[in-house]
């Protein structure tokens, strides 16, 4: 079984290997350091650590994590879909369990990679005095964020493949940047809580209105080990739910199959 | 080798498959019914692709559902093409393999060895996309023979293939069969399941209609209405001869084409000639109106409901 995740890994990030592919690691690398340029060659006078980390906390863990695992890993099972190859891979041993995690490392790494490439160049380009420090949370939050979201898209492109991408668009805006942000419980439920939580802790931000305020809904006061037990345990478990999914799921249609 | 007991496949409200009982002992049979008929689901249903709605289905013993053992002793080359564009054919069966369990080695050895067999090894290692579609088929049913499976089970293996690929592919099956190992191939053409194998299976509005040997089909055709068309200069003058002769059971005439419905075709065939050396009348060009598979298909789908 893991002798074939690594076959698909491997496959996919082959297959990964071309110039439109590249074009959109490069241009999604590009994008945070292009906007943290814009700040800082346009700004009067220099931002402050928490602006920066805010900036980077955005564009980094938020943005990149979440539009790359989405792009990535949301079509996992519907590419070969509507590509009518997934029936190859479905008659072999474990082979639609193999190809969806197979899928969801090469998608993860994928992102990873353009993730810390281009925070690197955008802490580089900010030239804050705390870089380092901003650079290794940021890091850190990434390596948590891409597991996370991609387990997640993963579940959608499983359970609805036909309207995947639709459907991960709208958790993404609904759940995550919506649900995410009601000073609640329920906002306890999403990957941003986690990560926002996480930033603070790290980054030493300064809670508006102190600890005592209503933003401490937005982030808790659990200690960061229990974000990060938490938010590993949501990604195993999401992954082990699109596995039953797709044990459980006929993916080979009528029209697909000439009846 | 394969087992189905009253197998029902619904898609809501459409029948995929409608109480199929089947039981098969290892050997190659030819599985012919027209497009839409439900080969690609019963095929689906015993590669496990597909839970059946109702009944059982079992494949060499077991349920075909999820089943990596099962997966590994069976070889599938489905009907849709689903073939990765900017990867090479070897490379793409090297990766099936791999995906098989195979260890990177054998999975290498194996790969060539199987398009080999197919006649690929000469553009093996071009992109898919640039391959024709019999060279996509060749691919696709190298994908299937190369772990060397005991059953294997195909869907339209010749779509696309010129009289000569067709020829190739019919010889490297054949040889398969002789091997001892099972096959299964699914066809809407009666003429590519012939040149493999003399077993059929004959299916239609997901129902198994017959099962048996080309003659054992033929032999239950008989004495069930036949249309021959005939084309002739003068069609109304033929139209009468035939009715006079009692050759017909009813006849029609359509632009210069007879087209007459009749018992005893035989009887037609034996004595046409003699009738149109007594009355001068000449026929230009004649054929089974009926031969079709559909009309086959048709009289045993009215001979399943009790219509004959």
């Amino acid at each position: 079984m893991t002798g074939n995740v690594a076959a698909v890994f491997l496959f996919e990030w082959r297959r990964a290997l071309t110039l439109p592919r590249m074009a959109w690691w490069a241009l999604l690398a590009a994008f945070p350091a292009f906007i943290i340029a814009l700040i800082r060659f346009t700004a009067l006078s220099s931002p402050p650590r928490d602006l920066w980390a805010g900036t980077l906390y955005a564009l980094v863990p938020m943005l990149v994590s979440m539009l790359g695992t989405l792009l990535w890993a949301t079509p996992a099972v519907s590419s070969e879909l509507e590509r009518r190859s997934w029936v190859y891979l479905a008659v072999r041993p474990h082979g639609g369990v193999a190809v969806l995690l197979g899928k969801y490392l090469g998608a993860v790494t994928w992102v990873v990679s353009t993730a810390l490439v281009g925070l690197t160049m955008a802490v580089l380009i900010a030239d804050s005095d705390d870089g380092w420090r901003l650079w290794w949370t940021m890091a850190r939050l990434a390596c948590l964020a891409c597991p996370a979201y991609g387990a997640v898209y993963l579940l959608i492109g499983t359970v609805l493949p036909r309207r995947a991408m639709v459907l991960a668009v709208a958790y993404t805006l609904i759940f995550e940047l919506v649900v995410g942000l009601i000073p609640a419980v329920v906002n306890k439920l999403t990957v941003q809580y986690r990560l926002r939580a996480l930033l603070v802790e790290w980054c030493d931000l300064e809670i508006p209105g102190g600890r005592q305020s209503g933003a401490l809904a937005l982030i808790g006061d659990a200690p960061p080990w229990q974000h990060i037990v938490i938010l590993m345990f949501l990604t195993a478990g999401l992954l082990f739910a699109a596995t039953l999914v797709l044990r459980w799921s006929e993916f080979a249609s009528s029209a697909e199959t000439d009846v | 080798m394969i087992e189905l007991r009253n197998v029902t496949k619904l898609y809501g409200r459409v029948i995929g498959v409608n109480d199929f009982t089947l039981t098969l002992e290892p050997g190659a049979y030819g599985l012919l019914g027209p497009n839409g008929s439900g080969k690609s689901t019963l095929l689906n249903l015993i590669t496990g692709q597909l839970r059946p709605t109702l009944g059982t289905v079992r494949v060499l013993g077991e349920s075909p559902r999820n089943n990596a053992r099962l997966f590994r002793r069976m070889g599938y080359c489905p009907g849709s093409e689903g073939l990765y564009a900017n990867v090479s054919g070897y490379e793409w069966v090297r990766y099936l393999l791999r995906l098989h369990g195979l260890s990177s080695q054998r999975a290498t050895s194996a790969a060539g060895e199987a398009l080999e067999l197919v006649g690929m090894s000469h553009a093996m290692h071009r992109s898919i996309a640039s391959y024709s579609r019999g060279m996509r088929q060749r691919t696709k049913l190298a994908q299937a023979l190369a772990h060397d499976p005991e059953l294997l089970i195909l869907d339209e293996p010749f779509n696309g293939f010129d009289p000569v690929g067709r020829h190739e592919l019919t010889c490297v099956l054949r040889d398969w069969i002789g091997f001892g190992k099972s096959l299964i191939f699914a066809s809407h053409l009666l003429h590519e399941i012939e040149s493999i194998t003399q077993s059929f299976l004959l299916i239609c509005g997901g129902r198994l209609l017959a099962s048996g040997t080309a003659e054992e089909v033929h032999a239950m055709m008989a004495g069930l209405p036949n249309e021959v068309a005939l084309r002739s200069t003068e069609p109304h003058a033929l139209a009468a001869l035939l009715l006079r002769e009692r050759a017909a059971d009813s006849v029609r005439v359509v632009d210069g084409c007879v087209t007459v419905a009749t018992q005893h075709p035989a009887r037609l065939y034996d004595r046409l000639p003699g009738w149109l050396a007594e009355t001068g009348l000449e026929v230009t060009e004649m054929h089974s109106a009926d031969e079709s598979l559909q009309a086959l298909f048709n009289s045993l789908m009215k001979m399943h409901r009790g219509e004959l």
